[in-house]
């Protein structure tokens, strides 16, 4: 013979049983301090450069090989000056300068136009050879180390030469 | 007073029994606490980067912002190399080499820093991968020292040099706008 359901065991269903959360806020507790220690507020780039080599012998004088010299990328190189830039592309005798807004302010947003523009005039040139003047900061350089990459300048080579182009005329 | 009153167990040999209804406990609603802290877990294991590359930001140094990034070489090892105004640290472990002034006057220090990078080349390159030395500078200081150090890693055969910084998104904050 079966018997009915006891009222306690009615009763007892019809209440929402809370669920226990207090082992989930202990892990929480855990947990998330945790990763607060490990997680990355500043994400660090890594800007890359390259040494200049020694440079190699200059060909005969064959004419495939003048055509071909030709058709070389032409050399640009950036010049970072305590009171300017100097934009020099070989070939051409004008030098491309570029005045401080004010006292230690330099112009970037003039410097990052002609990068690009020199690149519409050189798609086939990926390199500028950079030359800082040892006074200059290191934040001037990498910005402009960042302008040039920003532009399709992939490579750049560090000119750790203290001889400045524009008196070798 | 409800609070203190007390009835008189009859039944139990007329002993005192607080009332049934002081014995309960509310139950603190932890609900919404949970939900706060499970989107901040979320958020949390979302943006979090396990690259050992990544932590490595020097304490105390202000580094210059780039948009741009390059990643390291294929079977490439970086050296750090930490360039404070006040001090050079080397390796991971940030031993002290000395002052920038140091470096540029005492052949000993230049010697002693340069042996060690020779050492560190040669051990990564005897496991088949290629040296490469990761500067990490103050934004403040001078290119000559740069420079400097520039010349002198590639006398101890690092080939492949890196200039830490920190990465933004935003174009106008490099150009100064």
């Amino acid at each position: 013979m079966a018997y009915g359901p006891s009222k306690h065991r009615s009763r007892s269903q019809n209440e929402t049983r809370e669920p226990n959360l207090i082992p989930i806020m202990n892990l929480f507790i855990v947990i998330i301090p945790m990763l607060m220690t490990i997680m990355v507020a500043v994400h660090l780039a890594m800007i890359e450069i390259t040494l200049p080599t020694e440079a190699a012998g200059g060909g005969g004088g064959d004419d495939p090989e003048e055509q071909l010299e030709e058709d070389l990328p032409k050399v640009i190189t950036l010049a970072l000056l305590p009171d300017r830039f100097e934009i020099m592309v070989e070939g051409i005798e004008d030098i491309i300068t570029i005045p401080q807004l004010s006292a230690g302010t330099y112009d970037y947003f003039t410097l990052d136009e002609s990068i690009a523009r020199l690149k519409r005039n050189n798609e086939n040139q990926g390199t500028i050879d950079l030359l800082p003047d040892p006074n200059v900061k290191f934040d001037t350089l990498l910005r402009s180390i960042d302008i040039c990459k920003s532009n399709n300048f992939p490579n750049i080579k560090y000119l750790t030469s203290s001889t400045k182009y524009y008196k070798a005329k | 007073m409800n609070a203190l009153s007390v009835k008189v167990n009859r039944a139990g040999g007329g002993k005192f029994q607080s009332r049934k209804r002081g014995n309960k406990t509310k139950d603190l609603n932890i609900t919404s606490l949970i939900d706060i802290l499970t989107i901040l877990l979320v958020f949390m294991i979302k943006n979090i980067s396990m690259d050992s590359a990544q932590k490595n930001a020097p304490e105390g140094m202000l580094l210059p912002t780039t948009i741009t990034t390059n990643e390291l070489i294929e079977s490439g090892k970086a050296v750090y190399l930490k360039i404070y105004p006040d001090k050079i640290l080397y390796g991971v472990e940030s031993m002290e080499v000395g002052s920038l002034q140091d470096f540029l006057n005492k052949p000993e220090i230049r010697n002693s820093l340069l042996k060690l990078l020779l050492m560190e080349a040669r051990s990564i390159t005897s496991v088949g991968s290629k040296p490469c030395l990761l500067i990490q500078a103050d934004k403040e200081l001078p290119c000559r020292y740069i420079t400097e150090f520039i010349k002198f890693s590639a006398q101890a055969s690092f080939a492949n040099i890196y200039f830490s910084s920190i990465h933004t998104d935003n174009k106008d904050e490099v150009l100064g706008l």
